[in-house]
């Protein structure tokens, strides 16, 4: 029986899955999102005029390398690490 | 005990907030308190502990109790029956000095059975900027009048010299005085009712039904917690500063009953007003805690005991005397609202349960702008526009952002008619309207922000001036939910138009309809105070809240809707949500659409990464 993470991602045997497509993104109770697809692009222009802050600010969009559904985003600098979500056992 | 008398209680105690919150607007004339709600009124037990949160601005819930509990610490058993203590030091209880609170000791035959307690925003402070704000303050003592505790009435008569001497020290002391007056007079309410209550029921049994009533809600809660998944869920805010960046981590663990929101990581305090002490930041996760977590719990100290706070001393949200703080409240506590906001989110999205109560991070930024200047009246003005009030709602998981839809830390926020400021204020406003795009694109879309264009008009001196504490003009902090974007940040322009008289766009009176459209020079302005003068224009722009949801799983009948109000444009309806719209909004082709959101999920995904 699976357990939901998030609208996003379940755990199902184990693993940790995108819940369109199944595809398996590291063990349960792990950090997944270095098993994502990830693109980071500028946030500015990133959904029209008003994205206009600064040249350095980037959205990380992580997606099932499976699908390419979007699974997370975060707003980010280029430098600092990813906001690592974990459900514990 | 009786559930009956139990639930009469309970409900009569909500009414006496009410109350009070009523009282206290009616005597207000300030338009931040009656028109923008900044405002707070509790109750509070006799140990200066949280009985029964009201609405208002909800991160002053428990530094009032702090406030409380400080004025007993000073003021010990000379505390008598109709006396009101004024505090207002952050570094006491409260949130910045603009912030003033008065604490009101209830007495039953002599006995200290309850506080009153509740706070506005004064309409000035004697700070170096007029209302409060200080962006340049390098310490607390130019952020104005600060108390620790100081008693304003004794026994039901003012201390008018301790009064004099507080409107010695502020602009404008005819409506401070009226600030002060309100709260007296919501005070003077609340204990009276909560007397009459006494009264009706007893003593014994409304201190019963008061202990009962902390008591259901911890265990509300601590039961509530059990039902939600152990985890812990990282969210991060930056604060930009004329080109420096500021960090508030947070990382929320929920283990069983308990909750611990950790601020390990974030920034040494800043040597901006940015910065909050720590019962501004405990206030701060508690704001949004209330309404995500307790929609349907009293918010009283039953609530606080489950929770744990970890913010390191010397940080941007636990910072050290004399650092300034008086942009606290549309700072570090904000950004302390927002990250909290958007981990309570995640952990609620974790859960079967309670994933319809997820939402995505609101209206995450006040621009908190305050004019000030002669107006057409003759009078000073000095005041916030309070469309930083306004808001946006950020997407849940069944339901889009709410246009303009407030925020989170004040359910009762709200925006002031442009008639209402334009007869306050030497201004004239140009436009005032949702902004296109500004909500963030999600499954389900975050709420748009607005945009406002402003000019002098009618100004005895030629214009006025304003403060403008506009951090978050370069990162968007209305964080979105399950991969929904967030929302658009502010923006602040200042438009130069010097050469009105001579520009040949100005033909027309310039009545201009969009920032574009506007003559002069543009210079992006966020911090500091800045002159409106002559023909010039402020626009400013605030956030939309996050989205939820992958954008390409929005119904494309839903983003067609959207380009028709002119919330969402065409091309971010093709760029981002892969509808393809003709040019007349007609109708989306959905053959088109289809094929556009394969290539767009496609391209998400490196080569390397789906081998």
């Amino acid at each position: 029986m699976s357990r939901r993470v998030s609208s996003t991602l379940e755990i199902d045997g184990g693993e940790i899955r995108c819940r369109k497509c199944g595809h398996a993104l590291g063990p349960k109770g792990a950090p997944w999102k270095h098993a994502a697809a990830m693109t980071e692009i500028p946030m500015r222009g990133a959904a029209g005029i008003p994205y206009s802050g600064g040249e350095r600010v980037v959205l990380r969009r992580f997606a099932c390398p499976g699908c390419g559904a979007l699974l997370d985003s975060e707003t980010a600098l280029p430098e600092d690490p990813f906001l690592d979500d974990v459900l514990f056992d | 005990m009786d559930p009956i008398t139990f639930s009469i209680i309970r409900h009569r105690l909500f009414r006496i907030v009410d109350e009070a919150v009523i009282t206290l607007k009616h005597v207000s004339g300030s338009a931040i308190t009656n028109e923008g709600h900044d405002l707070m009124v509790s109750l509070y037990r006799a140990d200066g502990s949280l009985l029964m949160g009201g609405v208002g601005f909800l991160h002053h819930l428990t530094s009032a109790a702090e406030a409380c509990k400080a004025t007993i610490r000073r003021f010990g058993d000379d505390i008598a029956e109709g006396d009101v203590f004024l505090l207002n030091d952050p570094y006491t209880a409260a949130l910045h000095t603009s912030d003033i609170y008065l604490v009101a000791p209830i007495h039953y035959r002599g006995e200290l059975v309850a506080w009153s307690a509740c706070f506005v925003h004064v309409y000035d402070i004697g700070a170096t900027n007029p209302g409060g704000f200080c962006p340049d303050a390098p310490d607390i003592f130019t952020e104005g009048f600060s108390s620790p505790g100081i008693r304003l009435v004794s026994g039901g008569r003012v201390n008018q010299d301790v009064m004099d001497t507080l409107l010695n020290m502020v602009r404008s002391p005819e409506m401070v005085a009226l600030d002060m007056s309100s709260m007296i007079a919501c005070n003077n309410v609340a204990r009276e009712r909560m007397l009459a209550l006494i009264e009706k029921y007893g003593h014994e049994t409304v201190d019963e039904a008061c202990r009962t009533l902390i008591e259901q809600s911890e265990t509300l809660l601590r039961e509530r917690l059990r039902e939600l998944p152990d985890g812990s869920w990282r969210s991060r805010q930056y604060i930009d500063v004329n080109g420096e960046v500021f960090k508030v981590n947070l990382t929320m663990t929920k283990r069983d009953d308990g909750l611990v929101f950790d601020f390990s990581g974030s920034s040494p305090q800043a040597p901006h007003a940015i910065n909050c002490t720590k019962w501004a930041s405990l206030g701060g996760l508690f704001a949004p805690l209330f309404p995500l977590l307790c929609y349907d719990i009293t918010w009283n100290e039953g609530v606080v005991r489950p929770i744990e706070m970890i913010a390191p001393e010397g940080s941007i949200v636990n910072c050290t005397r004399p650092a300034p703080v008086s942009v606290a409240t549309v700072g570090a506590i904000q950004s302390v609202n927002n990250a909290a906001c958007a981990a309570i989110g995640k952990m609620l999205d974790a859960s079967e349960k309670y994933a319809g109560e997820a939402t995505a991070v609101w209206h995450a930024n006040h621009f908190a702008v305050f004019m000030f200047g002669r107006n057409q009246h003759g009078g000073e003005a000095i005041g916030i526009l309070t469309e930083t009030f306004a808001g946006s709602g950020g997407a849940r998981n069944f339901a889009d952002g709410i246009d303009v839809g407030g925020e989170i830390p004040n359910p009762i926020s709200r925006m002031a008619n442009v008639e209402t400021l334009e007869t306050i204020f030497p201004l004239r406003y140009l436009f005032r309207r949702r902004m296109t795009d500004s909500g963030g694109p999600g499954r389900y879309r975050g709420g748009a922000g607005m945009e406002i264009g402003l000019t002098p008009h009618d100004a005895p001196d030629g214009g006025l001036h304003y403060v403008v504490s506009g951090k978050g003009a370069d990162f968007p902090m209305s964080e979105g939910l399950a991969g929904g974007y967030p929302g658009a940040p502010n923006s602040y322009i200042w438009v130069k138009n010097n050469e009105a008289g001579t520009d040949p766009r100005n033909a027309d009176a310039g009545f201009g309809q969009s920032v574009d459209d506007l003559p002069g020079e543009q210079e992006r302005i966020s911090w500091g105070v800045f002159p409106l003068m002559g023909d010039d224009v402020l626009y400013l722009r605030w956030n939309g809240g996050g989205g939820y949801g992958d954008p390409l799983d929005r119904e494309p009948g839903s983003v067609l809707e959207d380009c028709r109000a002119g919330v969402v444009s065409r091309e971010t309806a093709a760029r981002v949500y892969g509808v393809a719209i003709d040019e007349d909004l007609a109708a989306f082709d959905a053959a088109a659409t289809e094929a556009r959101r394969r290539a767009l999920a496609a391209a998400r995904v490196p080569a390397e990464a789906a081998e």
